[in-house]
């Protein structure tokens, strides 16, 4: 019977003409061919049915038994191909409205702004043109709304806050300005207080009455100066200043003697993969092979608000060289140091200035180098602190 | 064949109860009423028509005679014919 598998196969209809019907025909089944629907139409001709993948088989045969074969029509799914493949100008017709659909879908077409005003909302667009977020642009190359929010408060120190929210093919931003109070505080009455533990060694108040001097050791939160003028008196000022002092700070610092590096070298490899849903195939670069560190970015389309389950995902490998080196104790010490200066400058103001150093203790145990050091510190401790009035 | 070797065919087939057309290379033909007909293990199509299809097998010929006769399925041991059937005659050699 003729089944789906023979539709998938394709069907052909064919007439046969000539004396050795019969012959032919049961030749060409011995071969192996399926018949389907032979009838007789003359007394030379017959009408039957074959496979497509068969018609080799009858057309060498043919000759030999001085019959001709003529098509009359074809089924199933190579004729449908081969009748959509000669209609090019439709195929070309359907791919470019594909791609022109992924385009359209994946272009930028508007960009919103509310909640500012006129002037910062100018300055947003000219910053969004910067990085390439304009109508008429490819969204594909964009980066992620998070990114473009980030950028912009970054860039643009007047915004408080900006919303950036991708509907489709348009952005909605959405701004709050910054209001400025420092005018305000500067008018308030304050004293200054001591931020941390030190020795001062450079008291400069400008505004206010000094409570300490050269040499004095401090507490944390003790007051430096006050904006109290004259005592039990209501005449206040906002007390200003720089007071330096000597600060110490203890640091432990735990280093191992022995310590593997990975180190990248100058070779790159790319990695291409498609994904379709949870399943990945590589497409190319699949056979390298190796100690490599990894770095992967994912491209995906989008039409619409659907995001097809289809994407290409680039991974860069950069290969990378395990080297370790054991240090002296020495050098240990020196690297300790070294350290502990480095994330002791983070944590500290940037004027502050590192004045000595001091190895209280030092020692190696289970393959551990341990260092208890000091430092000396000149910073800034004054820190204002308002005086509450009680109204 | 030799006459030997059929005599041993057709005791085996009978003595073990053997389908007889698989050990004698027989035709096996079914009949859905007159309308079709199935004929499996044969060796040709002799001839065909509206009328007459003879079909060769091992030890002779078959000829069915009917009506709008037609090969609805033709494989290398199998047909199946369509059409209305008058008679199945046999012609050994």
């Amino acid at each position: 019977m003729k089944n789906q598998q023979d539709f998938f196969q394709g069907l052909m209809t064919i007439r046969i003409k000539g004396k050795l019907l019969e012959a032919f025909v049961q030749a060409c089944t011995k071969r192996g061919c399926k018949i389907y629907d032979m009838k007789r139409i003359s007394h030379e001709e017959i009408v039957l049915t074959i496979l497509w993948k068969d018609f080799k088989i009858w057309k060498q045969l043919r000759r030999k038994y001085k019959c001709k074969v003529f098509l009359e029509k074809g089924q199933g799914v190579p004729f449908l191909l081969q009748g959509l493949f000669r209609k090019n100008a439709l195929l070309i017709a359907f791919c470019l409205a594909i791609v022109l659909v992924f385009l359209l879908a994946n272009t930028l077409w508007s960009v919103e702004i509310k909640g500012i005003n006129p002037e910062l909302e100018a300055a947003v667009e000219e910053k969004l043109d910067s990085y390439g977020v304009s109508p008429g642009k490819l969204l594909l190359t964009m980066h992620e709304p998070g990114a473009i929010q980030k950028k912009l408060l970054d860039d643009l120190p007047d915004l408080l806050w900006i919303g950036v929210k991708k509907q489709g093919t348009s952005y909605h931003l959405y701004g709050v300005e910054k209001t400025r109070h420092d005018k305000d505080d500067q008018n308030q009455p304050a004293d200054l207080v001591a931020s941390k533990k030190g020795m001062i060694i450079k008291p400069f108040i400008k505004k206010g009455r000094p409570l300490v001097s050269v040499y004095d050791v401090v507490k944390k939160g003790q007051r430096l100066a006050t904006g109290q003028l004259v005592d039990e008196e209501k005449a206040f000022v906002h007390a200003e200043g720089e007071v330096i002092a000597e600060t110490w700070y203890k640091v432990e610092q735990t280093l191992p003697v022995k310590q593997v590096f990975q180190l990248t070298e100058g070779t790159h490899h790319k990695k291409y993969e498609v994904s379709i849903g949870s399943f990945a195939f590589p497409i190319w670069g699949w056979w390298k092979e190796g100690n490599f560190r990894e770095e992967q970015k994912v491209y995906s389309l989008e039409v619409l608000r659907w995001k097809p389950p289809v994407h290409v995902k680039r991974i860069d490998l950069y290969e990378i060289d395990d080297a370790s080196v054991r240090f002296s104790e020495k050098q240990l010490m020196e690297k300790g140091v070294q350290f502990a200066m480095e994330s002791l400058k983070q944590q500290l103001k940037k004027d502050s200035i590192i004045k000595d150093e001091k190895v209280l203790h030092h020692g190696v145990e289970n393959g551990k180098v341990k260092l208890i050091l000091l430092f000396k510190v000149h910073e800034d401790i004054a820190m204002t602190k308002y005086i509450s009035q009680g109204d | 064949m030799s006459k030997w070797q059929k005599q041993i065919r057709a005791w085996v087939s009978r003595y073990f109860d053997l389908p007889s057309d698989v050990m004698l290379d027989l035709p096996r033909i079914t009949t859905i009423g007159s309308i079709h007909l199935y004929i499996e293990n044969h060796t040709g199509l002799l001839h065909f028509s509206d009328q007459e299809i003879r079909i060769q097998y091992k030890q002779g010929q078959v000829r069915i005679l009917g009506k709008d006769l037609g090969v609805k399925m033709m494989l290398k041991e199998e047909l199946l014919l369509e059409g209305t059937l008058k008679s199945v005659e046999f012609l050994p050699d």
